[in-house]
């Protein structure tokens, strides 16, 4: 998962990297008695790029400066998340801003490092100017990552090649310890006298490796409300998304691939799907529960008018997906919608009968699927 | 023959065998002409599955029945120490259907196979069969009928539900290879296109990617790199996805601008391949080109 910015500094601190002082303020009526010491910045904290430019990091040196931020910046929108918390820092002045990131690299099987002297600025349009960043792929091994910061940071300035050599090898430990997917530190300050602080940290964390990851999943059962498709996946073996809290067609699919795909086909023919679901047929083994779960889900979609399932089975039975799906939805009768099924593989006659005697209409081709959904809405 | 065009001669052991996937899938891939000839289980109790022997140990099996392929159906928290079984036993074709690998033992698994020039599938992979011939994983048989076309995806589901909507229209595949969905993973897209533009029974390919990571740029440009003489069809999911979530897949995740639609598509468009925008624009521009094929033949 892609960890907000302040759950990011989190668990940096709790391996001793600097960060700036900082507290997660979730109201803007919140008690900021307890701040640390200004002036301060404001950071929006949600899980996409581009924050500076769309004005979601603010400066402010009065507490009514910050009220005013806060207000501004809680509940707005930034590419179709909503800001439901900021991270209130002490500014941090008179540094200057480097750059470093590690990185998996699944072509060469290693570590990418990249570092630059500039930081704060996107790396993307820095990449452009000859030299500016600097990049090698290692082994995924400490000694590995720390020879080859030496080497990357050679000729940089004494103060700024000392911190990025020093926050390579603190970074490359936390990388390796917690299966991080990326570590980017940008900017990363750097005192005059060559300490360092992250200003920023973007961190990708893997999921699946969780299990043996008791710091993170901590820090996830803490913020559990900050990630609910992590804290689903990790309590009920599906993957669900909700895409659009205004969306109008619930969606009972199946596959990660065909989901996406169907969403994408069901936007471009202007409806509005409300989620993305991965169910996974294939773990249901004859029982109802996990469909309870997401039709309990898909019942909180305030505008969902229709429930479309799309079952690609390679595997599965139809005819036992039938039957849990019949089961399921007597278990959740608040969900009143009407009921479109897609349905292609093994028993399928089997599947239509039993869905047909509840009243839900089956067919095998998707358009006609989407035709009969464009009926209800 | 040279991986992945296996065919029924080609030899083939499930490791994990006697868990209640390995004993399914034994019994569906040998339905479809697998030559599954033995079974590797740590289950000391079980001499066989339905007649397929059972070793405790891999390079037993490997070593009393001469196979080169072997399917991983072993838990995800197992799958790296069982690659390292199957590479050290001399398994030259590895695939690994398991969901859920973490991924820096991905990293470590790529690693050791790249270092034994051992071919792996995976992880997250539905599979790859050659069909008509024999399959190894998932692949449902109504999406399977042979023909012209190269298939490589991300997805499982997507891929069915191509292949069937081909297959329906008269498109077979030649050699079909999901890579998984996994960011880090045995073979890319890109690592396969030597092979396809040497396999002589294919004579166009189709690849279905989606959003996250750089595998449809890397294709891109490999396609360009060996002059790739055929027609390369793509599909991309996740054109509407939002950004920082991950879609079902581990790979699946866009932020800042890395792995989003607009960058998988401009690349793949600029090395020649048609870009779809819907599952039916698809199926009717690569059945049109099959029907042109057919005339000309």
């Amino acid at each position: 998962m892609f960890l907000l910015e302040h759950d990011a500094k989190t668990l940096l601190a709790l391996h001793g990297v600097p960060v700036p002082h900082g507290v997660l303020i979730e109201s803007a009526d919140a008690d900021i008695s307890g701040l640390p010491p200004g002036p301060w910045v404001a950071k929006a904290q949600v899980a996409a790029g581009g924050r500076g430019k769309a004005g979601l990091i603010r400066a402010a040196n009065t507490g009514s400066e910050l009220r005013s931020h806060l207000r501004d910046l809680l509940g707005a929108t930034h590419k179709g998340l909503t800001v439901r918390a900021c991270r209130i820092e002490t500014r941090v002045t008179g540094v200057e801003e480097a750059y470093l990131s590690l990185m998996l690299d699944p072509v060469a099987a290693g570590v990418r490092m990249l570092i630059s002297a500039q930081g704060g600025v996107e790396i993307e349009s820095l990449a452009k100017s000859a030299g500016a960043v600097r990049s090698a792929t290692m082994a995924p091994e400490l000694p590995d990552v720390a020879a080859q910061a030496a080497q990357l940071a050679a000729g940089y300035a004494p103060h700024i090649a000392g911190a990025l050599n020093r926050a390579a090898r603190e970074l490359a430990k936390i990388f390796l310890e917690e299966e991080l997917s990326l570590l980017e530190i940008n900017p990363l300050f750097v005192r005059p006298d060559g300490g360092w602080v992250a200003g920023d940290a973007r961190i990708v964390t893997d999921d699946d490796a969780l299990f043996r990851q008791p710091r993170l999943r901590a820090l996830l059962a803490s913020r559990a409300s900050a990630y609910p498709e992590t804290q689903r996946k990790q309590e009920h073996g599906c993957d669900y998304v909700v895409v659009d809290p205004d969306g109008e067609i619930g969606l009972l699919t199946t596959g990660a691939g065909l989901s996406m795909m169907l969403i994408d086909e069901l936007r471009a023919a202007r409806l509005k799907p409300y989620n993305f679901l991965d169910v996974r047929t294939g773990g249901l083994r004859g029982d109802a529960t996990r469909l309870v779960n997401v039709l309990n889900w898909i019942a909180e979609g305030k505008r969902v008018r229709v429930l479309l399932v799309n079952i690609f089975a390679g595997i599965t039975d139809l005819g036992e997906f039938a039957r849990l799906l019949t089961e399921a939805f007597a278990r959740v009768p608040q969900l009143k919608v009407p009921v479109i099924a897609r349905l292609v593989g093994t028993n399928f006659e089997a599947a239509r009968e039993f869905l047909a005697s509840r009243d839900i209409p089956v067919v095998t081709d998707l358009g006609v699927a989407i035709a009969l959904v464009r009926g209800h809405l | 023959m040279s991986f992945p065009r296996i065919d029924r001669a080609t030899r083939v052991i499930i490791q994990g065998i006697t868990g209640r996937a390995g004993r399914m899938h034994a019994r569906l891939m040998r339905g479809y002409g697998t030559n599954i000839v033995a079974g590797v289980s740590p289950r000391s109790d079980v001499a066989d599955v339905d007649g397929v022997p059972v070793f405790a140990a891999c390079r037993d099996a490997v070593a009393q029945t001469g196979a080169t392929a072997s399917v991983l159906l072993v838990g995800a928290q197992q799958l790296l120490d069982a690659i390292g079984d199957a590479v050290q036993a001399g398994i030259r074709l590895i695939v690994t259907p398991t969901e859920g690998m973490p991924v820096h033992d991905a990293l470590r698994a790529r690693r050791l196979t790249q270092e034994a020039g051992v071919m792996w599938i995976g992880a997250s992979t539905p599979g790859l069969a050659v069909p008509g011939q024999a399959k190894l994983g998932f692949l449902p048989e109504a999406s399977l009928t042979p023909g012209p076309l190269g298939l490589m995806s991300k997805s499982g589901t997507l891929s069915y539900e191509s292949g069937y909507r081909l297959a329906q229209r008269g498109v077979g595949t030649s050699v079909w290879v999901g890579v998984g969905g996994d960011p880090v993973k045995g073979t890319r897209f890109a690592e396969l296109v030597p092979f396809f533009a040497a396999d002589a029974q294919t004579e166009a390919l189709l690849i279905i990617g989606e959003i996250g990571g750089t595998d449809e740029e890397e294709f891109a440009a490999a396609l360009a790199g060996h002059h790739f003489g055929k027609p390369v069809f793509a599909l991309i999911a996740g054109r509407s996805s939002p950004e920082g979530v991950m879609m079902g897949h581990a790979g699946a995740l866009v932020h800042g601008s890395y792995g989003g639609y607009a960058a998988k598509q401009a690349a793949l468009e600029q090395a020649g391949a048609t870009v779809f925008g819907s599952l039916d624009e698809m199926t009717d521009t690569i059945a049109a080109w099959h029907a042109a094929r057919a005339s000309t033949v």
